[in-house]
């Protein structure tokens, strides 16, 4: 089911190498908060009506701020995904589920034996059943609509240079890896149409996914180890470990083990101390990442940072979740739709109104060049 | 030991049993205090986050302070490659990506096969525009795998080649059916409803019992077809391939030796 | 104090059998511009990364000896300590990008010497303004030409200021402009900075002139420095000016075309016309083509050409890049379709298709059996023929080696005998001469000659007119598309940009050795 999922979001194909369009969009750091902060809200406010203003949040986020190339599809892909995940799903559950409501039709079953669970397939569909679980697919739908949108909106390579530096030669594998794409895909066409011509024109197609794979891997690895080279003699790597690096290190395992110790809590049904462990390794990693960051004295050139007009809207994106949060400790009762018993969703003042900062880095523009 | 060279074991470790937990928490959970039907949607994005910190620990372990420029070249360039094959619709779902990771594995090693993973999901990602909270699980799932491979390939490297090559088509098939189970586990809790439902409260036989329900109806067939994929690629292509990489080996860890500095001609010509 | 010092090198990659070099001693002052020259698999490579410490740290193996640069012992200091003093650049311009962004590229190697932000940037500026590449700055390298990337590549080596750089053959995979555009900005750097620059290159046409000594490496061996002059007139691939100076005696040897016409002005050349070439009648008709269109990507790339390729022809296919050479012998060779116009073949002869880059095909282990693998393909049995294609491309030798050990003029010609193989009567060679050093040249020359010779027909799309002087009976000119000049190699040549050295010192005459020829008459 996931490898379908994969296939169709991977058919998106990379585009053409050109003179860099500048977008005046926003920081890549607040398109991940907000895509964070939406997602959350998806969560929080799951009945159709609420999730239905998300979804037209995130369709007018790409609308607005696309990148210009091929990653536009990006949201129409992804929300395709969710519809085709939400539907197999209705059918899956509509199929099995019986004896809860209004029977609309009928279909013939079978009983599947008990290896494979002893239940019926087929049989009567039932309104409720359909309803509850359309609604569902729905709140899928709505977090891949959120992703879709970040994925056509942010400028990849921002993000990738955004990473904190202690990660800076992983950053660094992926940023080689993307100037690497056009050559491969040269090298690809490049090798096929010399098998052809060997043959003169022919195909011949017994032990061809040899021919093709090992000259491409070959002059690939030649080309890396050409890049190596021009990366050591221009200094690479000069810096070495620091002490921080290993005391990073040490905080690393530290924050794992209050995490491991988080997960030992739970299963012994206590909650403080699971929530009070899960916090201090999540807060753990976070500070071994600072340490990290701080032993690496190395000036970026000309950095795209965080200006103080991004840090202001990602703030006001974040009142969306929080403000839901709050609704929901209150008690509101629309956030949460149920088919039985059957009524229209609601949609109450307050809720439609928290989820109105999501649309801060919709409908403003940055000022001044990206 | 020292406590240096224990450090990294202590992290690979933590890595698998916190990111296993973290993905296996349809099963744990129901028996936690923390159920109540209101939130079930929230779990798998909760067990995201958890691949994420995992993720963020492991990437600070392995690059043990510094990488050389060798190996973040050639790490690029195959995550390039293995990125790209992710492209290709291979029947029944497959997915190029998979022999890449083993047969890389199996040639440099395991550390070099577990940011092969990491780092060929994310440019993946980048590079198809798929970034969203399933990736976390999709990067610990193939760092796994190419962990794995290498594992396996410190010991079949004394092997015969054809031998050698039938051990790793056999640990990508198993992989094949591991890596859809692992994906299809975390989206579980999404496709909650009737029979097949999971909610909190359940026993874990009854949670296995459905589960299983759950992907034979949903993605055996998928992953199957995936498995065979995988072990044919690694068939046609491993002793060729496992040749190219391995030639390359020593780039990776150069290994200098030095003559005293006063050397007659003649003795220099025995190099 | 000399710049860069090796005293004693001895060097072996790992796993090899012999030592790539032995007992080298160079001295290379600072500010000069030393050539290094030497056939493939001589050792030159390995003297270049000598220099800047690639040997051995980066390759690993066993070293001997002691190499100082600017005070510094490769011994004891990593490559990426000296990247403050020495840049280097290897062949292929694709290959050497860290980032698909020319100024972040740029900038990396300041970013690893810990640059402040400041400096960055005035460096950054500076460099780009010294390659007179600003106006390229936001591009992907991807998008750019051979040429262009290469001048990128070279700010990036020099955005440091280092004192020295070490370009191993920068120009081998450029066309002719690519070429004069990098040796150009390799001249003024050590013209106005005083960057001292050790250079290896195939093509001394260009690189003769402008190097201050020159240094020959022969089989891991060093020999002394000297005036390039007096050192290339006895090296086989010296200019073909030099040789020329050689055979009729002048001393010192000329370098340019212009030092040339000089001697020849002040020594007239006496001697009878050369004969025609094809020497043999022209055979029938193999290939031709009618009505050529073809568009790619919108455009059109070759309009309304017409070709005809006679039994031992050896036609040369020259022009621009951009030109439509490439798309026309693929369009020959049956792998593209064209939008109008047809190709016939007579008596099924077929047209077989070389590429430019032979690693698209190599894939086997051993040199023989690459050749036999099209055999194996189309199903043919082998009559000799894998010999008889291994022995005139001079590959006899070489037929147990693996082919990615062999340097790329090597590979080429296994690429040529592996699609020779077939039978096709008709070769269609595509740059075939890039990267070549004199050896391969003239061993393709003969296969060439041979092929022709013996019944079939070649098609060379090249830049080289040196190979086009030496080999071509016919030769077509294309240009936007079009079929501008056609007809018998001697005229095309002659009337045309296209000339080779000896053409433009001596007329009608178009190599040295025809020059030889008609002096050695009696």
């Amino acid at each position: 089911m996931t490898s379908v999922v994969q296939a169709r979001a991977g058919n998106i194909e990379t585009h053409a190498p050109q003179a860099r369009a500048t977008v005046a969009t926003w920081h890549a750091g607040v398109w991940l908060v907000w895509a964070l902060a939406a997602a959350a809200s998806v969560q929080l406010a799951s009945s159709p009506v609420y999730v239905a203003l998300l979804v037209a949040i995130a369709a007018l986020a790409v609308s607005a701020h696309a990148r210009p190339g091929p990653y536009a599809r990006a949201f129409p892909v992804l929300v395709s995904v969710g519809v085709l995940f939400a539907v197999v799903r209705t059918v899956l559950t509509v199929a099995t589920t019986h004896g809860l409501g209004t029977v609309l039709f009928t279909t013939p079953h079978v009983v599947l034996p008990e290896v494979l669970g002893g239940f019926t397939v087929g049989g009567s569909v039932e309104l409720p059943v359909m309803l509850q679980s359309l609604a569902e697919g729905f709140t899928i739908v709505g977090v891949m609509a959120v992703f879709g949108a970040f994925n056509g909106v942010v400028t990849h390579s921002e993000l990738v240079q955004s990473t904190p530096r202690a990660f800076y030669e992983v950053g660094l594998v992926v940023v080689v890896a993307l100037a690497f794409v056009p050559s491969t895909l040269a090298a690809i066409g490049d090798v096929r149409e010399a098998d052809r011509a060997r043959t003169g024109g022919r195909v011949v197609r017994r032990g061809r996914l040899l021919r093709h794979t090992v000259p491409v891997l070959e002059l690939g690895m030649e080309r890396a180890v050409t890049l190596a080279e021009s990366m050591d003699a221009r200094g690479f790597a000069r810096a070495g470990a620091s002490p921080r690096d290993r005391a990073a290190g040490w905080w690393g395992v530290a924050s794992l083990l209050a995490l491991g110790g988080a997960f030992v809590a739970l299963v012994g049904q206590s909650r403080t101390p699971a929530a009070v462990l899960g916090l201090a390794g999540t807060l753990g990693l976070a500070a071994a990442v600072a340490i990290a960051s701080s032993g690496r004295q190395r000036a970026r050139y000309r950095p795209t940072r965080m200006r103080r007009a991004d840090w202001t809207v990602a703030g006001i994106a974040l009142i969306a979740p929080v403000g839901l949060a709050l609704c929901s400790i209150v008690g509101d009762g629309s956030l949460a739709w149920y088919a039985s018993p059957l009524r229209w969703p609601a949609l109450h003042v307050v809720p439609a109104l928290a989820l109105l900062p999501l649309l801060a880095p919709v409908v403003a523009r940055r000022r001044g060049l990206a | 030991m020292t406590a240096r060279r224990a450090r990294p074991l202590l992290v690979y470790t933590l890595m698998v049993v916190l990111g296993g937990a973290a993905f296996l928490y349809p099963f744990w959970l129901p028996s936690t205090a923390f159920s109540s039907q209101a939130h079930n949607g929230d779990a798998p994005l909760v067990a995201a986050l958890v691949g994420a910190l995992v993720i963020v620990a492991v990437a600070l372990e392995v690059q043990r302070g510094t990488m050389n420029g060798a190996t973040v070249a050639i790490l690029g360039m195959l995550s390039a490659c293995a990125g790209l094959l992710r492209l290709l619709d291979l029947p029944g779902g497959g997915s190029g990506i998979f022999f890449l990771v083993v047969l890389v594995g199996a040639a440099f090693g395991p550390r070099f096969g577990l940011l092969l993973g990491l780092c060929s999901m994310a440019v993946s990602a980048v590079v198809t525009g798929g970034i969203g909270p399933w990736l976390p699980f999709q990067m610990l799932a193939l760092a796994w795998m190419g962990g794995g491979a290498g594992l396996v390939g410190m010991w079949t490297a004394r092997l015969a080649p054809r031998l050698e090559v039938a051990v790793l088509a056999g640990y990508g098939w198993v992989w094949g059916f591991v890596y859809g189970a692992i994906m299809n586990l975390w989206f579980w809790p999404f496709a909650r409803g009737g029979a097949l439902d999971w909610h909190p409260g359940l026993g874990f036989a009854a949670t296995l019992d459905r589960y299983w329900s759950f992907y034979v109806a949903t993605s055996l067939g998928w992953d199957a077809a995936a498995a065979i994929t995988n072990a044919l690629l690694v068939v046609l292509t491993g002793a060729a391939l496992l040749r190219t990489l391995r030639r390359f080996a020593h780039r990776l860890e150069p290994v200098v030796e030095f003559s005293p500095l006063d050397l007659e001609p003649a003795s220099a010509e025995r190099l | 104090m000399s710049a860069i010092s090796m005293r004693g090198v001895s060097y072996a990659y790992p796993d090899a059998e012999r030592a790539a070099l032995t007992g080298a001693d160079l001295e290379i002052e600072p500010g000069e511009l030393l050539l290094v020259v030497g056939t493939s698999g001589s050792g030159k490579s390995t003297l270049l990364r000598c220099a800047n410490g690639l040997v051995p740290h980066a390759s690993g193996g066993r070293f001997a000896g002691d190499v100082v640069v600017f005070g510094r012992s490769t011994r004891s200091h990593h490559p990426r300590e000296l990247a403050d003093v020495v840049g280097f650049v290897a062949q292929d311009p694709e290959a050497q990008f860290v980032v698909d962004h020319v100024e972040r590229d740029l900038a990396f190697v300041l970013e690893n010497l810990g640059y402040a932000p400041d400096a960055m940037r005035r460096r950054v500026e500076e460099t780009l303004d010294a390659l007179g590449i600003a106006h390229l700055r936001d591009r992907d390298p991807a998008s750019l030409s051979g040429g262009e990337q290469q001048r990128c590549v070279i700010a990036g080596a020099l955005a440091a200021a280092p004192s020295a750089l070490v370009l191993d053959e920068p120009t081998s995979q450029l066309d002719p402009q690519g070429a004069d555009d990098v040796l150009g900005a390799l001249t003024r750097l050590n013209a106005d900075l005083g960057t001292t620059v050790l250079l290896a290159e195939h093509r001394l046409e260009r690189a003769a002139p402008l190097a201050d000594r020159v240094v020959i490496v022969d089989g891991g061996r060093v020999g002394t420095p000297g005036a390039p002059g007096a050192l290339l007139a006895g090296y086989p691939g010296a200019p073909s000016v030099t040789r020329l100076g050689r055979v009729l005696g002048w001393d010192p040897p000329p370098l340019t075309v212009r030092d040339a016409r000089a001697w020849a002005a002040r020594e007239p050349v006496d001697l009878p016309d050369p004969p025609e070439r094809p020497h043999h009648a022209p055979g029938e008709v193999l290939l031709s083509a009618l009505d050529l269109r073809v568009d790619l990507g919108g455009r059109p790339v070759l309009r309304d050409v017409a070709v005809e390729i006679r039994r031992g022809d050896v036609v040369a296919l020259l022009g621009r890049n951009g030109s439509g050479k490439t798309t026309l012998l693929r369009v020959l060779a049956g792998l593209l379709a064209p939008a109008a116009g047809s190709v016939t073949t007579v008596d099924g002869a077929r047209a077989a298709y070389v590429p430019q880059n032979p690693n698209s095909l190599l894939f086997e282990p051993t040199v023989r059996r690459e050749v036999e693998q099209t055999l194996r393909l189309l199903g043919t049995r082998d009559h000799g023929d894998v010999d008889r294609w291994l022995d005139a491309l001079g590959l006899h030798d070489l037929a147990a080696r693996h082919p990615r050990s062999l340097s790329g003029g090597e590979r080429q010609r296994i690429a040529i005998a592996a699609v020779a193989v077939g039978g096709a009567p008709v070769l269609l060679l595509d740059e075939p001469t890039r990267g070549m050093d004199s050896a391969s040249r003239r061993a393709l020359d003969r296969a060439v000659t041979q092929h022709a010779e013996s019944g079939g027909a070649v098609v060379l799309a090249t830049h080289d007119v040196e190979l086009a002087a030496r080999c071509a009976t016919r030769a077509i000119v294309l240009g936007d598309g079009d079929v501008v000049a056609e007809g018998n190699a001697r005229q095309v040549l002659a009337g045309s940009l296209f000339a080779p050295q000896v053409l433009r010192v001596l007329p009608p005459f178009l190599t040295v050795e025809e020059v030889e020829r008609e002096l050695t008459r009696p």
